[in-house]
């Protein structure tokens, strides 16, 4: 028969029955039996092929052989995808006569539009390791037998093969680590991608290859020989490859037939069109392509996981740097859990069936940026079922998530309890967003996901070196409450999940519900919302003149308090962030940054604006709901206190101030202190007097303590409610709770003039030698007369120290200046301190700052 | 055919894109640079520190149209635009020689 003839027949043959695997797979969805007959279909036109241009003999000739590679060699030839085939030599002696029928076998096949990548080696070329050909060898290890000499096949499959393997055994799964590594950072790490590539994206059917590959390669260099494929996996992993791979493959041959090329992209038009057509889901309920998809990311999930775990155990086996790296975390194993190449093992498996070991489980995980092993993953899954009956909550769960998401690798850890359905068994809220597409054209994930990623931005924050980002570094650390942040973070969105127009107001909705099982107290609660509710707030405002003031001041009076205002600027920081890795752009991160300025500098610089009997304030009516028969004390007490008291004490507290201030008659002296969570919280109730605010500074100063901030106001009848926040630097209070009393009684006795404050600094400077300081910080001293209409603003910047704010508000005092209000706060060593000062009720003029500022020079820089 | 380059206030772009899209124009490339004009920058301090913002942020709108819709997509877009006050932004126009879709090689106006 003529070539042309031949070539006809072929073409005729391989389009006919193209069609017809495409009718069969249109009508069955059944993507293993198309590769299979596609396979079988092109191995059928090479045997033709063969016997027209190589050889009479399917096993002849001697010394030469045809071998299929890479998908073709495990039999999966989806409808578009490349036939990787390998002409192989006994010697290179032989090739030059082979060379012409080479060349027209291959012209035959690319004329048939068939897509052929054809090798050409000998046997001793196959035994050679490239570095820089890797996926060569890699392609060896799916070889098969098609046509030729069987025995030279059979040469490079038992024994040249296994020789390499075993040689190059490191060398190969180092090189596969490193390629399959940065094509996971391509796809930023992550399964849940709105339009997933089901081939290369993490979980695709790459992953699902390179699973067998670190499996195979790892039971060669045992065997020393092929292992039986079954074997490869244990069952419960073999079952879970296999359910993901007939998934994957009836995905990327819809995908492939769809779209007539090698496309492996899931659009969202696919997307709608599988789910339709129930691609990969024959027997399931007909749903739409949301639900489509969460059937895709839980099988992308469970090869992810597995192709994840062999790429951290199996490269430790050879690598010696690994194994030092992974010796040095398993000195991080613990009566609890021991660290085995970087995954954690549980001491006591029965342990967990309490649920806090359960919960320190994943805290271990999110401290140390370890992966939890197979077996502990194993256990997790049997022990949830018990869980679900009473699953935990209140405190106790919101004590160990906090702390959770303020570890390192937060969102690893919760990824691992999301993926173990533990993260939903907790916050069922969660279980509307798992896996969810919601389709616009910036977000690049799913919604739970986008939360994650959001979380993990923030953590980044502390390594990055970008120029941005050290100034959102710079103010996270500065935070008080950094878990309520992440929190919100992880909850912002749940409301997406809902059938509601308004994700804000669902997600407000489906947030409370969460923080009832956490049990999150009136403040934490408040703070939370504030930000889900507000988190497009800052978007909103950037598409206004951020450079306008008016602008500022309606944003500004939104976040109420610097410290809500800092955590909503992070927050939209790591939102947008998340949104895709090119969102942030630096034009919006300046933009936000520049708005954050202007509402802090805008809020520190009208904060004495009076309160009045008419004020309108949500929070003031939440405090007269609270007690309603405390109506005329409560109005007494307020008359003249600054809008800003109101937005930096809850009810709770303003009610207590107001009993605080009802016993002044009996006890002119009222103190309160507690323990927070970082730092301990004095708040005194007294009648104003000079020297005030700095004797109780002083006093701090002589027990040792570090005021961190502190806040100062005072209302119409001359009642002051001063809070400073200091912590501990000695652990007096916190070792001895006697002390506690003694530390009361001592500011009670320097108040009331009983004690030598002057005597117990001295006592204190003598005990403390100076240590240097690593950042040296200029001393500052700016006016502004312009931002309040009653008081001036003193703004002092100066190195932290021991008695400082004693120093600062006792010159001010000697100058005869009445503070007003105190807003104080450190940054690292920089202490940055501002006053709203009146002398003899009246603004200061110029003279009067002109010696205030002398004073506080003199005063600071005289040490 | 004329490009049309504006430089706005980041507030301005949903009128202006609504103004356009009313007289009928569909397609623009939207650009987030920073410059100043006569307006210059925005000095603030924050903790201690000057904060200068030499180049303010601004949105370039870019759109190429047929001459005879020039003038009245460049009224829409000052009425659109402007406040009245410095920093309200600039228009610029240019010739352009040819447009190319890519998809099918249409050229000349047809393309836009």
């Amino acid at each position: 028969m003529s070539t042309a003839s031949l070539n006809g027949q072929l073409r005729d043959l391989y389009t006919e029955e193209s069609t017809r695997i495409q009718q069969q797979f249109t009508a069955t969805g059944d993507g293993r039996a198309a590769v299979q007959q596609r396979t079988r279909l092109v191995e059928n036109i090479l045997r033709r092929l063969w016997l027209e241009i190589i050889s009479p003999e399917e096993h002849g000739p001697t010394g030469f052989a045809l071998v299929a590679l890479g998908g073709f060699g495990r039999g999966w030839l989806f409808p578009h995808s490349d036939v990787d085939i390998l002409f192989l030599h006994a010697s290179a002696d032989a090739e030059p006569a082979f060379k012409d029928s080479i060349r027209r076998f291959s012209q035959e096949l690319w004329d048939l539009r068939m897509k052929v990548s054809p090798a050409t080696r000998t046997l001793s070329e196959c035994d050679r390791f490239e570095a820089a050909n890797v996926e060569f060898t890699i392609s060896l290890l799916d070889c098969r037998y098609l046509l030729g000499d069987r025995d030279l096949f059979d040469r490079l499959h038992d024994k040249i093969i296994p020789k390499l393997v075993l040689r190059e055994a490191q060398s190969l799964v180092q090189s596969l680590a490193e390629v399959t590594r940065s094509r996971h950072a391509k796809y930023g790490d992550t399964v849940f991608h709105l339009e997933p590539n089901v081939k290369d994206g993490p979980g695709g059917l790459r992953d699902y290859n390179v699973a067998c590959w670190l499996a195979l390669i790892s039971a060669m260099d045992k065997l020393r020989d092929w292992p039986e494929p079954r074997t490869l996996f244990p069952v419960s992993t073999r079952k879970q490859l296999d359910s993901a791979l007939e998934f994957l493959m009836a995905v990327r041959c819809f995908l492939h037939l769809r779209q007539g090329r090698d496309d492996n992209l899931l659009l969202w038009e696919s997307q709608d069109e599988a789910a339709a057509r129930q691609i990969g889901l024959p027997d399931a309920d007909p749903t739409d392509a949301a639900g489509w998809m969460r059937s895709y990311f839980g099988q992308a999930r469970s090869v992810y996981r597995v192709c994840e775990q062999l790429l951290e155990e199996i490269p430790a086996a050879w690598s010696s740097l690994y194994r030092q790296f992974q010796h040095w975390r398993s000195r991080l194993s613990n009566a609890d859990f021991s660290v085995v190449d970087g995954l954690i093992y549980l001491q006591q498996p029965n342990a967990l069936h309490d649920p806090e070991m359960l919960l320190r489980t994943f805290h271990f995980m999110a401290m140390h940026g370890l992966r939890l092993s197979t077996t502990t993953e194993y256990r997790i899954e049997q022990v949830l079922p018990s869980l679900a009956a009473t699953p935990p909550r209140g405190a106790e769960l919101w004590l160990y998530l906090g702390e959770i998401l303020t570890q390192p690798y937060a969102a690893d850890a919760l990824r691992a309890m999301h993926a173990l359905k533990l993260l939903t068994l907790l916050l069922p809220e969660l279980k509307s967003i798992d896996a969810l597409v919601v389709r616009d054209f910036y977000h690049r994930f799913t919604v739970d996901e986008h939360s994650f990623v959001a979380i993990e931005s923030l953590h980044r924050l502390r390594q990055s070196d970008a120029q941005w980002d050290k100034r959102y570094a710079e103010l996270f650390s500065e935070l008080e409450r950094p878990e309520l942040l992440y929190l919100a973070l992880l909850l912002h969105d749940i409301g997406k999940g809902t059938p509601s127009a308004n994700h804000v107001e669902a997600s407000l909705q489906a947030a409370q519900g969460c923080m009832d099982r956490l049990d999150l107290d009136p403040s934490e609660r408040e703070i939370v919302l504030f930000l889900i509710g507000n988190h497009l707030e800052i978007s909103a405002t950037l598409r206004r003149d951020i450079f306008d003031p008016e602008t500022v001041r309606t944003f500004a009076e939104k976040m109420e308090t610097p410290e809500r205002l800092k955590m909503l600027t992070l927050l939209t920081y790591a939102d947008i962030k998340a949104v895709n890795p090119d969102a942030l752009t630096p034009w919006k991160a300046e933009n936000v940054f520049q708005l954050y300025i202007g509402a802090f500098n805008y809020l520190n610089h009208s904060v004495d604006e009076r309160l009045r009997d008419d004020t309108e304030d949500d929070h003031l009516a939440q405090i007269r709901a609270l007690v309603p028969t405390a109506g005329k004390k409560l109005k007494v007490f307020l008359e003249g206190l600054p809008k800003r008291y109101l937005a930096a004490y809850s009810a709770t507290e303003v009610l207590s101030h107001v009993e605080m201030a009802g016993r002044l008659g009996k006890d002119p002296v009222q103190l309160l202190l507690e323990r927070g969570r970082h730092w301990f919280e004095l708040t005194l109730v007294t009648p104003d007097r000079p020297f005030l605010f700095a004797s109780v500074a002083g006093v701090l100063a002589a027990w040792g303590m570090n005021i961190v901030k502190a806040n100062a106001f005072s209302n119409q009848a001359g009642v002051v409610v001063d809070t400073f926040y200091f912590t501990d630097r000695f652990r007096t209070l916190e070792l001895n709770l006697q002390e506690w009393e003694r530390f009361k009684r001592s500011i009670i006795g320097v108040l009331l003039g009983e004690s030598d404050l002057d005597r117990m600094l001295r006592d204190r400077m003598r005990a403390e030698k100076n240590g240097g300081t690593k950042v040296k910080v200029e001393t500052k001293i700016d006016f502004d007369d312009s931002c309040s209409s009653r008081s001036t603003l003193v703004q002092v910047i100066a190195q932290d120290r021991l008695g400082l704010l004693h120093r600062i508000s006792s010159s001010l005092s000697h100058q005869r200046c009445n503070i007003e209000i105190a807003l104080i706060d450190t940054e690292g060593q920089m202490a940055i301190d501002v006053f709203y000062l009146t002398s003899d009720g009246q603004k200061l003029d110029s003279n009067q700052q002109a010696r205030v500022k002398d004073a506080l020079l003199d005063g600071l820089q005289g040490e | 055919m004329i490009k049309i380059e504006a430089i706005i206030q980041t507030s301005k772009l949903e009128a202006v894109k609504d103004a356009l899209h009313e007289i009928g124009v569909e397609g623009m490339t939207v650009l987030e640079v920073r410059g100043h004009g006569r307006q210059k920058g925005h000095t603030e301090f924050y903790r201690g520190r000057e904060y200068t913002v030499d180049l303010i942020p601004k949105i370039k709108l870019e759109t190429v149209l047929p001459d005879a819709i020039v003038e009245k997509a460049v009224q829409a877009i000052v009425a659109a635009a402007r406040t009245g006050k410095i920093g309200d932004g600039k228009i610029f126009l240019s010739k352009v020689e040819e447009a190319i879709r890519i998809r099918n090689d249409e050229r000349g106006e047809g393309a836009l």
